[in-house]
């Protein structure tokens, strides 16, 4: 819920895990729980019961005394008024499926703009902590200020992952900034194009990225109670879409490798998926350019797509971030297609 | 502001009040004609407005109020249609004390002590039904009137004589459906007590209503702290401010009569609070809390006031229930009336559902049991009464959906008063202060409660 305070003119927005963010007129915000107390931000106090109203339910800190009209016990003892209720997180559950990703630590790389960007955005909503790299600090600097808003902690640098060192050193960072690693979302890649340099960037980036990229969290995702990983590849790597170039055989690498990865790092608790997505259309992205520069490409692609249209980053971002989340706990080894009706196979 | 005019009726007191519109005032701009219940006002020179705050916490002053209020004054007990089989029986506890509310014959109810007089075992345990008032510890059992019915070996009690050992009978009385019991056997009768409460309830008549829904919650204060958050719109400014733009809060009207008093609160007006305008659509969206990226629930038509709009949409839902519809003002179907009967006891008027009752914990000044119950019109066939819905300690109000939007805005309220309570135990000041129009409910209840414990 996002209301404007009567009187103050402040917006107050609720936020997952019964929180809820208040930015005032001249733009300092801050975070508070739902009891009103300051978390985060500039802004250090909000109307209580106003807060109570957008992420409410809220409970009394105290716990109760004797049962009604029983008994003549004296009333609790005097502990601080906000003590931590152990049972508001159970009353707080709603009906409908809780993916359970709030407070988690969520990495994904490749994710100043695109695909990546939306999953990022979507971890933080559902509640996670997001690291993110790029290769250049231009689109992360926004991206940091836009996943913030988001109420969540976000720690971003600038990458070039086909560089294993500066991989690890960024991993091991990332966990090390927000307390841990549940998740790692491998989604950078080196694109389409042909010949020898093509084989060796996508082989850099798009599999060696996700595999040293899995090694180099493994020891955090580890420790978590939910450790998951998922790698982006592509419905090129299913079928032939015209072009035999290197990123489809590498992106299929990434289904195999993550199948193997299933089945070894079971025994740690943490499951691994992929998701192929088909033709994904945003600003900025390949298909606009294809669109503009290759009209008659485009079109053809579109025909394909089932459903008459092509993807958004944000629909392929919910089906990541389910596979991500505790929620799909008995999903591992999974390629998950995510392309409107593009791929004309049965997926066995 | 000018002085009012007013009907002749009595005489108001000349207070400050608030800039925005009087209720008198928006009564003028009704689209029905108002009725006479509507322009009733009192006029009452209430006592100085500080209450001191051991009535609050104080184990002595609950004590105090056990003899001199609770054991001599009219309270409800429960309602006509939860007994209405000769047999039927509801427990009703205050404090210590336990009272058996029976129906003895299709057309009397009785109620009694709940204590068996041969060693002292609570004869009922819960609401229920049977033919007589039987002990489950001897087997010692009294007729449905308080006669002594029979005696398992009765040789063993000659004694005991039977025109000895007729329970202990509480004074009953019955209006707009609610059945009261009174502990004292001397005093005034329920109707004396009333006074002119019932004429108040004419159009709104609550023996044709029924208990909707009915739902508890122990509250961490003592019970009046309680009660008197829901006796004035003072507090919306700060615990409800999302109901501002279609609240007039600061510009209800108070009254207080002999034993009862009244607020009167209009909706889709308003608060003067605000320094800005809102529209006629704002001032529904504030009713429906509509979200800032949603589209409106209900839109407001050209030409129509949110006020108009809403008295309109109550009519139509109240249409199935309520017969004459058509005549009730914009005022009944918009506005809050919430009156309350001294000690605990607070109908709200028209046809909002709410009513409310509150009550010590036992003998634990600082915790209270507040009960909500909806008391709707029906027609046809009586709906039967909702069961009493508890909530937990760990529950809040939203645990009970049955109450709709009202668990929220009862969250806001339960989020003040157990600091209330707390504070008041902590402060270094003996008395808390009440303002000269707003307060004006607590300030009569204070005056009444003074009378009975000084009696």
């Amino acid at each position: 819920m996002k209301l404007r305070h009567p009187i103050s003119g402040a917006i107050y927005e609720g936020l997952p895990g019964g929180r809820c963010k208040v930015t005032e007129p001249d733009g300092r915000s801050g975070l508070f729980t739902d009891l009103g107390r300051w978390i985060s931000g500039e802004l250090r106090e909000a109307d209580l019961h106003f807060i109570n109203w957008i992420a409410g339910p809220q409970l009394e800190a105290r716990p109760a005394a004797a049962a009604p009209l029983g008994s003549s016990s004296p009333s609790g003892p005097s502990i601080p008024a906000f003590q931590a209720r152990a049972a508001a997180a159970s009353a707080r559950k709603g009906k409908g499926m809780d993916l359970g990703l709030v407070g988690k630590k969520a990495l994904v790389t490749a994710a100043s703009r695109g695909i990546g960007l939306a999953i990022a955005r979507q971890l933080a909503d559902d509640g996670a902590h997001v690291a993110i790299c790029a290769r250049s600090e231009g689109g992360l600097e926004s991206a940091q200020k836009d996943l913030e808003q988001r109420g969540v902690k976000v720690f971003a640098r600038a990458v070039d992952v086909s560089d294993g060192a500066a991989l690890k050193a960024f991993v091991a960072e990332a966990a090390g900034a927000l307390g841990g690693l549940d998740i790692f979302v491998s989604n950078a890649s080196a694109g389409g194009g042909m010949g020898e340099q093509a084989w060796q960037a996508t082989f850099e980036v798009d599999v060696m990225s996700a595999a040293r990229g899995v090694e180099a969290a493994l020891p955090f995702l580890q420790k978590s109670e939910s450790g998951s990983v998922v790698f982006i590849s592509s419905t090129a790597a299913l079928e032939y879409l015209g072009v035999a170039q290197p990123y489809n055989a590498m992106k299929a690498a990434l289904i195999a490798h993550a199948g193997d990865l299933a089945q070894a790092l079971a025994k740690h608790g943490i499951r691994v998926n992929t998701v192929s997505p088909g033709p994904i259309y945003f600003e900025g992205g390949n298909w606009e350019t294809i669109k503009n520069a290759m009209p008659a490409i485009y079109q053809g692609a579109l025909a394909q797509c089932a459903i008459g249209r092509m993807g958004t980053p944000e629909e392929v971002a919910r089906a990541v971030v389910f596979l991500a989340s505790p929620a799909a706990s008995l999903i591992t080894g999974a390629n998950l297609v995510c392309d409107g009706g593009f791929t004309k196979g049965h997926h066995f | 502001m000018a002085t009012e005019t007013l009907l002749p009726f009595r005489k108001p007191e000349q207070g400050p009040r608030s800039e925005g519109i009087s209720y008198q005032r928006l009564l003028d701009t009704d689209t029905r004609p108002v009725p006479e219940v509507l322009r009733w006002q009192s006029a009452r020179e209430l006592p100085p407005a500080r209450v001191p705050i051991a009535r609050y916490t104080s184990p002595e002053f609950h004590a105090l109020e056990v003899e001199k209020l609770w054991k001599k004054v009219w309270q409800f007990a429960c309602r006509e249609e939860q007994i209405p089989e000769v047999g039927d029986h509801v427990v009703y506890k205050i404090a210590d004390i336990e009272i058996v509310v029976v129906r003895a014959t299709p057309t009397e109810i009785k109620a009694f002590r709940n204590t068996c007089l041969h060693r002292g075992r609570a004869i009922k345990d819960c609401d229920g039904r049977s033919q007589e008032l039987r002990c489950p510890f001897h087997g010692w059992s009294w007729h449905l009137d308080g006669s002594l019915k029979s005696v398992p070996a009765r040789w063993d009690f000659p004694h005991v004589k039977r025109s000895e050992y007729h329970l202990p009978e509480v004074r009953v009385g019955s209006w707009g459906g609610y059945v009261f019991v009174n502990l004292d056997p001397d005093g005034v009768s329920l109707e004396t007590w009333l006074g002119d409460l019932p004429k108040h309830f004419t159009r709104w008549p609550h023996e044709h209503k029924y208990i909707e829904a009915w739902v508890g919650k122990l509250m961490q204060c003592n019970w009046k702290v309680c009660q008197e958050a829901f006796m004035e719109a003072y507090h919306v400014i700060q615990t409800h401010p999302q109901m501002l733009p279609g609240i007039g809060d600061c510009n209800s009207q108070y009254d207080a009569w002999d034993t009862f008093s009244r607020a009167m609160t209009p909706n889709m007006t308003v608060s003067p609070h605000l320094d800005w305008q809102p529209t006629e659509q704002d001032q529904l969206d504030a009713m429906f809390s509509r979200d800032i990226d949603s589209e409106p629930q209900v839109r407001v038509p050209e030409g129509m006031t949110a006020r108009e709009l809403v008295g309109q949409m109550t009519r139509m839902q109240l249409k199935a229930s309520v017969p004459g519809v058509e005549d009730l003002t914009d005022a009944e179907l918009n506005d809050s009336f919430y009156y309350t009967l001294f000690p605990n006891f607070h109908p709200w008027g028209a046809h909002n559902r709410i009513t409310y009752r509150f009550r010590p914990n036992g003998n634990d000044p600082n915790s209270s049991l507040m009960e909500v119950f909806f008391i709707s019109a029906f027609r046809g066939k009586r709906p039967a009464p909702a069961k009493f819905h508890l909530l937990g300690p760990d529950e809040d109000w939203t645990k009970a959906p049955e109450l709709g939007f009202l668990a929220k805005v009862f969250n806001q309220d339960t989020g003040n008063l157990f600091r209330v309570q707390d504070g008041l135990r902590a402060a270094a000041h003996s008395h808390i202060t009440l303002a000269g129009y707003q307060e004006t409910k607590p300030r009569h209840f204070h005056a009444l409660l003074e009378k009975f414990v000084n009696a």
